[in-house]
Formats: C-alpha cells, sequence, structure tokens
C-alpha cells in the first residue's frame, strides 16, 4: 500500500471532514479501524474502503495506464489550483510520477498519480466545505 | 511517526476549537459589517486574555505570553532592525537616475503615512499596499522594481514605518464603492477557510489557537497582527515583509502558498488593517 495514500486518508479524520455527511463518516471510520479493502455496510447498503484513486490505480501497470491516470490527475490539480486551494507537495508528486514513467516503472507511476489525484480531490471538497462553513468559526 | 505528530496537531487545534460561535451574520455582502466584526474580534480577546491591554496587542506574541516577552524586551533594547532603517532612509533619500525620488511619489513626502495601508484604490479596483506603492514608484521612474519579500523593499518599508510610529490605524472601507468591501469579506473568509493537507485556517492557529503551543510554537492574537511589519525575524536573521511572512504561513498549512502581492494577500493584509484599528503602528518590529 502507498505510504502516501495511508497519510493522506488519516489526515481526512482532521476536524474539518468530522462535520460532512454521513457516509463520509462511516466511509473514513471503517478506513481508520480497518485499512483497505474492507466492506462495511451504510444504510443497508455495502461498501469497500477504497477510495476511488486506488481503485484507479489497481489497473495492469502499464505505459499507456500510467500515462492516463498522470493525465487525469495533472487536470485534477489544475482544478485545485484555479480554485486556491492547492496542496504543497502536489506538484512534486506529480513530477516524481512522471519521472517513474520515464523510467519504465509504471506501478510506482500509478500510486504517485493516484496519491497526487487524491490530494487535489481533498483540496476541492476542502474548498467546497470552506465556501458553506467558513463563517462558522468567525467570533460574533 | 510522522503521521503520529500529524495527527497530534490536528487533535491540538481541534482541541481548541471549543471557543467559537455559530455565526449568523457577515458571511456575504448583506450581511457583512466590518465595524462589528472589529468590536467582536476585540471582545473576544478581552475574555480570552483578560489581562492584555488592547494597545499591547501591537506586540504580537508578546502581549499574551508572559516568558518569551522578557526575553523580547532584552532583545529591543538593541533592535535589530536598527541598520534597515537607517538603510532604508538611505534609500528613500536617494534619488532615482531621473532626478526624482520616493518622496515625489506618497502624500506628505512619504513621511509618517504607513498607517494609512494598505487602502482600497477605486480607479483601480483595488488594495494597495505600502510595497506596491513603493515598487510602482520605482518603476515610473524607470526604476527596476525590487523582489518583494525582503532586501531594499523592506528597508524602505521600515523607514517608512519608522516614520509612522505612534500613528493610529484607522483603514477605511469606502462605502461608495461596494467592490471595497467584497475585498474585505474575501480576505476575512481566507483568514478563516482551512486549507492545505494540514486542513488549517489562519483562525485556527491565530484565533483559538492563540498562545496555545502548536508543535515548538506559540501563534500570536490576530489583533495587531500587521501594525510592525516589517520584521527583523531572528529565525529569518534579517527583516522581511508582511506578505512573505503570509507565504510562510499560508504554506504552513501544507498549502502551495500565495506569492507575495498577489490579490489574496492583499485583501487579507486590508481585513487585517482593519481589524487593526485603533491600534498604533510601530514598525518596523523585532520577532523571534
Ligand atoms: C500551524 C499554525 C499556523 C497557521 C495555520 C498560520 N500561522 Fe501565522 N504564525 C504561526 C506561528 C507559530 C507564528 C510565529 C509566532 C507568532 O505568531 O509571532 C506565526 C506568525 C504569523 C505572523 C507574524 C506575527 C508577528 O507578530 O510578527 C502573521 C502576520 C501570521 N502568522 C499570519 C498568518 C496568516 C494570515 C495565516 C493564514 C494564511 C497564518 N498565519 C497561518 C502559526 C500559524
Amino acid at each position: 500500500m502507498n505510504k502516501g495514500l495511508i497519510i493522506a486518508a488519516v489526515l481526512a479524520l482532521a476536524p474539518t471532514f468530522a462535520a460532512a455527511e454521513s457516509f463520509k463518516d462511516a466511509f473514513e471510520m471503517n478506513r481508520a479501524m480497518y485499512g483497505k479493502n474492507h466492506t462495511f455496510t451504510w444504510q443497508g447498503k455495502q461498501y469497500t474502503t477504497m477510495h476511488e484513486e486506488e481503485a484507479e490505480a489497481a489497473v495492469k501497470a502499464t505505459k499507456a495506464n500510467a500515462e492516463a491516470l498522470l493525465a487525469k490527475a495533472k487536470a485534477k490539480n489544475a482544478e485545485v489550483a484555479k480554485l486556491g486551494y492547492e496542496w504543497k507537495l502536489t506538484r512534486g508528486i506529480l513530477t516524481n510520477a512522471q519521472t517513474a514513467i520515464d523510467k519504465g516503472e509504471y506501478r510506482k507511476a500509478l500510486n504517485l498519480a493516484a496519491q497526487a489525484k487524491y490530494h487535489a480531490r481533498m483540496g476541492i471538497q476542502q474548498y467546497h466545505y470552506a465556501q458553506a462553513n467558513w463563517y462558522l468559526a468567525v467570533p460574533q | 511517526m510522522k503521521i503520529i505528530r500529524k495527527l497530534a496537531l490536528g487533535f491540538a487545534v481541534a482541541a481548541a476549537t471549543h471557543i467559537t460561535y455559530a455565526a449568523d451574520t457577515g458571511f456575504d455582502m448583506q450581511t457583512v459589517d466590518p465595524e462589528a466584526d472589529r468590536i467582536a474580534l476585540q471582545n473576544y480577546y478581552k475574555s480570552r486574555f483578560p489581562n492584555t491591554e488592547f494597545a499591547d496587542y501591537v506586540n504580537g506574541i508578546y502581549s499574551v505570553d508572559a516568558d518569551s516577552r522578557e526575553q523580547w524586551v532584552e532583545l529591543e533594547e538593541f533592535p535589530p532592525y536598527e541598520f534597515d532603517v537607517e538603510k532604508g532612509e538611505e534609500l528613500f533619500n536617494t534619488a532615482f537616475a531621473n532626478g526624482k525620488g520616493y518622496a515625489d511619489c506618497f502624500e506628505n513626502g512619504g513621511i509618517g503615512i504607513r498607517h494609512k495601508y494598505p487602502y482600497w484604490n477605486k480607479e483601480e479596483g483595488t488594495v494597495k499596499t505600502l510595497e506596491q506603492e513603493i515598487n510602482e514608484c520605482r518603476v515610473k521612474n524607470g526604476e527596476e522594481a525590487f523582489k518583494w519579500g525582503k532586501g531594499p523593499i523592506a528597508q524602505v518599508s521600515a523607514y517608512m514605518a519608522w516614520t509612522s510610529r505612534d500613528k493610529v490605524f484607522d483603514i477605511q472601507i469606502p462605502a461608495d464603492d461596494p467592490r471595497a468591501k467584497a475585498a474585505y469579506l474575501e480576505g476575512k473568509k481566507f483568514f478563516y477557510s482551512k486549507r492545505g493537507q494540514l486542513n488549517l485556517s489562519c483562525a485556527n492557529c491565530h484565533l483559538q489557537g492563540s498562545n496555545i503551543r502548536i508543535r515548538a510554537d506559540l501563534p500570536s492574537p490576530q489583533l495587531g497582527h500587521v501594525t510592525h511589519f516589517p520584521v527583523f525575524r531572528s529565525k529569518w536573521g534579517e527583516l522581511g515583509t508582511l506578505h512573505r511572512r503570509y507565504s510562510g504561513c499560508h504554506k504552513d498549512s501544507r498549502s502551495n502558498p500565495l506569492k507575495p502581492q498577489a490579490e489574496e494577500f492583499r485583501n487579507l493584509e486590508y481585513f487585517q488593517s482593519y481589524m487593526s484599528n485603533g491600534l498604533v503602528a510601530n514598525g518596523p518590529g523585532a520577532r523571534k
């Protein structure tokens, strides 16, 4: 399992996200307690504790697949940057993913691209959360 | 280990968030009221640090942390920024190649005006900062712009601040241009929005987290944040501008930081300076 993803997943438990909708709560709790690939039930249906990006990275380690996921990750990061919520390490991770592709290390590249895309997706969520909730922290 | 440290930070901040209130005003153009915000912030600090006088907030963390204050008072006996003020004065009074100087660009020859910045510029439809106008003055007179952040720009700014000591901040949000209030609101929003991989807002550290240990540091109260800039920071070993500090703190949330003088930072400075209305300009300052 990619270490970066674990860190990011753990971080998603920080206070902001705790207030988000309850599927997220259920997902994050199960993820934190049982790790990835765990099946849990929420409102009568079964789900697994896989992040979108982990599923996307779980493909055959080919150049084409790595390039495709990297392109998606770059697009997501451009999206979050435009919103002003780009994370600090993401660009470096994207660069490392490209380097891995250049060296033919497609599994590594897939994991890095997945991590970068996860960062970007979380940043976008953060942006939307902030839009709706920022003022709750203002003293009255 | 890294994970544990990050989580500990997250929880420390979470524990400090008990003193927040649910706002029912002040979050959009209809309800935002800068003066109410300013008074609410003062009241917040009054109840949080009852022993700190309002006027003392110009001294940052030293207004609320007695331990570090002693060292700082000693430091101020031989102010580390003294050389920079002298250098700034020299730069300020050296004519440009075309014979003009900074004094020609500013009201009152640039003396005693620091506390009027930043301000809303209606013609340009944007917030203008002192550093921005220092560089505009240079460019207008055929000189190259200084780099933002440190060095000569901070020195000229330090000299101008020095000539403005004890003048009271009275930042205006002109009512005849709604864009001014919108800029203020953007700055306020920036301050209170959580961001970055650590999911932290400025407020997490500088409002709820004021004087609460976060890793090895004690963040200062946001009240009075801007009054003493530019600042000589021992950690930098040199003088730096407010926006240099903004970039550093923005990065501390593990965000890709904005560059000095970005519109977002200027709006943030507008908001933070308005919050400091009633306090005196006391730049340049010295901090750890
Ligand atoms: C992780 C906590 C943290 C976050 C988040 C953070 N800061 Fe800071 N900041 C600090 C610490 C610690 C210092 C140094 C101690 C102090 O406050 O003087 C500091 C210093 C400052 C100073 C200088 C204070 C002085 O007296 O010289 C300013 C201004 C500032 N921060 C603004 C901001 C703004 C604006 C943001 C949001 C973009 C922000 N900070 C986010 C922790 C933080």
